[in-house]
């Protein structure tokens, strides 16, 4: 991966308090989602990498440039902040043509970005009413608007997704793939798992300032084998099932339910577990009617790095 | 095909810093100073002091025309004599303070504290633009409106004598006239500038911000004339922003300033404030640190 942005030993304290702490991190082109809780750090480091923060320690790099006070480099950048940012009394176009005259852009060249940026949100038809009136979607949609109007290569969203209604989520979802088709960059944060996993399996979890782990979820689930890992069954003889694995060393525990006919199994070694289940299952004629691994989620690699 | 479905390309154009990075801002603060409400009133009416001080200037020269006007002042004109005092009766003007002041109320109360209030911040300082130009953008709409109630009737003062008597003997019998309209515009404008954009970035609220506004620069008269009243001092004369800009006014001017005080008290004091202003403004205007 050709790192197009960098975060060396970056620490950042305001007062005594931690922001961050010794984060180094590469974030190369495509989608890269940043997941943590609330008070993780994201904000901050989202704000250091965008050159609004100064960092105590480290250095960030974009195209190997320092990032820091250094305003060519901010014209390649675009920020979604997490809260609105928006003057009510302005309307949708003004706000977008505002903010791209401060790249200094004509104002010719500002209206046709902001054209397209409307369009692109498909807010084009709302862009003459005071945002005010505009809805949460509507305002969500009009952050990203602003944050691609000026055709950034690299874009950093803080939350793009928060507080949205489903339909809305879908649309902005989309409208971040598409940028991940263009080629561009793409670090999004978010603290609810399922969005993160709805658009790129490539993370960086972030916890207390710090980085837990980094890299698509596979590789973060192998980083955790000594956790165990959780197989549900669900067929017509879960009892059976359990009885037949019961006397194997890689079981490490057994669970029936929620769901009826279903079985549980934890392991410390899936790859054994996943290759006695179909012998087991064959022999003994069970029928099956799923198998799947809850462990596959952001949730539980999630849970079990930050000990919860 | 519609410009929806066009994907965006990576721009790959070459940046160019603006001469005026701090324009749009300009640009945008005095555009929504307009958009508040009572704004275009208090705008007209401020520029009341200057019709009538040009009107005098145009009455100094028609004396004879006017005569009836004096009637009851025994034939004097001394008040409408275009002199050093007369341009410092116009700049450090009770009324003119206190319209400018209203200005910096309507138009100048929300510029940083709007910013907070909505978290625009964040939005500056992840484009090409510095704290400098930020700052720099607030003042010059500030500014834009503080000069065009000094400095332009200031010189359409000066202009309009010209024009008037058909000869630049003002300028001949008191040269300093033009750099003391330059001086005390400046003046007046940086210190209502930093005093406004301090208390606009005190708050999230433009209307407690507005309030404190007419409120600091009332009481420092308020508390002066309390003190002078009790001890009889005009050394109080110092506690009042608005004695301390006459004061300033009149030994720019070079007229007799209206309290026995030297006038470099007052200057100093106006620096000090302006200059504590800009610290605190500068160090409340940093990027927005924030933990989430």
């Amino acid at each position: 991966m050709t790192a197009v942005i960098r975060a060396e030993k970056l620490s950042k304290w305001y007062g005594n308090v931690l922001g961050l702490s010794d984060v180094s991190l590469e974030i190369g082109p495509g989608i890269t989602g940043l997941l943590g809780p609330n008070g993780a750090g994201k904000s901050t480091l989202m704000k250091l990498l965008t050159g609004q923060l100064k960092p105590s320690i480290g250095r960030v790099t974009i195209h190997g440039a320092d990032v820091w006070n250094n305003m060519a480099l901010f014209a390649d950048i675009g920020f979604c902040p997490e809260q609105d940012a928006f003057y009510d009394e302005l309307t949708g176009w003004e706000f977008v043509t505002r903010l791209l005259s401060l790249y200094g852009f004509s104002r010719a060249d500002a209206a046709s970005k902001a054209e397209r940026a409307l369009h692109f949100v498909e807010l084009f038809k709302d862009k003459d009413r005071p945002l005010r009136g505009y809805s949460r979607g509507m305002r969500q949609r009009l952050k990203i608007a602003q944050t691609v109007a000026h055709e950034p290569g690299i874009l950093i969203l803080d939350e793009p997704l928060n507080g949205l209604d489903p339909l809305s989520k879908r649309k902005v979802i989309r409208l971040i793939k598409d940028f991940r088709d263009a080629g561009k960059t793409v670090l999004v944060s978010s603290h609810v798992l399922p969005e993160i996993e709805a658009l790129t399996r490539s993370i960086v979890l972030l916890h207390q300032g710090k980085i837990l782990a980094q890299g698509d979820i596979p590789y973060i689930r192998d980083l955790i084998d000594k956790h165990p890992h959780k197989i549900s069954v669900k067929g017509s003889d879960p009892r059976a099932l359990a009885a037949s694995l019961v006397a194997q060393a890689a079981v490490q525990n057994i669970q029936f339910g929620p769901e009826p006919g279903t079985v549980v199994f934890e392991t410390g070694d899936r790859d054994v577990l996943f290759g006695l289940l179909p012998r087991l299952i064959v022999e003994r004629g069970i029928d099956i009617e799923e198998i799947t691994s809850p462990d596959d989620n952001l949730q539980a690699v999630f849970d079990y790095l930050v000990g919860t | 095909m519609p410009i929806s479905e066009q994907g965006y390309s990576h721009w790959t154009g070459t940046f160019v810093e603006r001469r005026l990075p701090w324009w749009p801002i300009t640009r945008l603060g005095i555009r929504m100073a307009f958009k508040r409400k009572f704004f275009k009133f208090a705008f007209a009416i401020s520029f009341l002091p200057a019709f009538i001080f040009a009107a005098g200037i145009y009455i100094s020269e028609r004396l004879e025309d006017f005569q009836f006007m004096l009637r009851g002042r025994r034939g004097s004109t001394s008040f409408l004599e275009v002199n050093p005092a007369y341009f410092k009766s116009y700049f450090g003007g009770d009324f003119l303070l206190f319209m400018m002041v209203m200005i910096m109320v309507l138009a100048g109360a929300g510029l940083i504290a709007d910013d907070l209030k909505s978290n625009s911040l964040q939005l500056y300082f992840s484009r090409p633009i510095r704290k400098r130009d930020y700052i720099l953008g607030k003042m010059s709409t500030l500014a834009f409106f503080l000069l065009l109630y000094t400095l332009v009737p200031g010189v359409l003062f000066i202009l309009l004598k010209f024009l008037f008597a058909g000869s630049f003997k003002l300028v001949a019998n008191y040269p300093w006239i033009p750099l003391a309209v330059l001086l005390d515009s400046l003046l007046l404008t940086l210190f209502f500038s930093f005093y406004t954009l301090l208390l606009s970035s005190l708050s999230r609220n433009r209307r407690y911000t507005a309030i404190l506004l007419f409120l600091v620069y009332l009481f420092s008269d308020i508390f002066f004339g309390i003190f002078y009243g009790i001890f009889r001092k005009p050394g109080f004369c110092l506690l009042s922003i608005k004695a301390n800009l006459q004061q300033v006014a009149a030994a720019l001017f070079r007229v007799k300033p209206p309290f026995d005080v030297p006038w470099i008290y007052s200057l100093l004091i106006l620096a000090a404030i302006g200059l504590a202003c800009g610290a605190v403004l500068v160090r409340k205007t940093r990027g927005v640190e924030v933990i989430t």
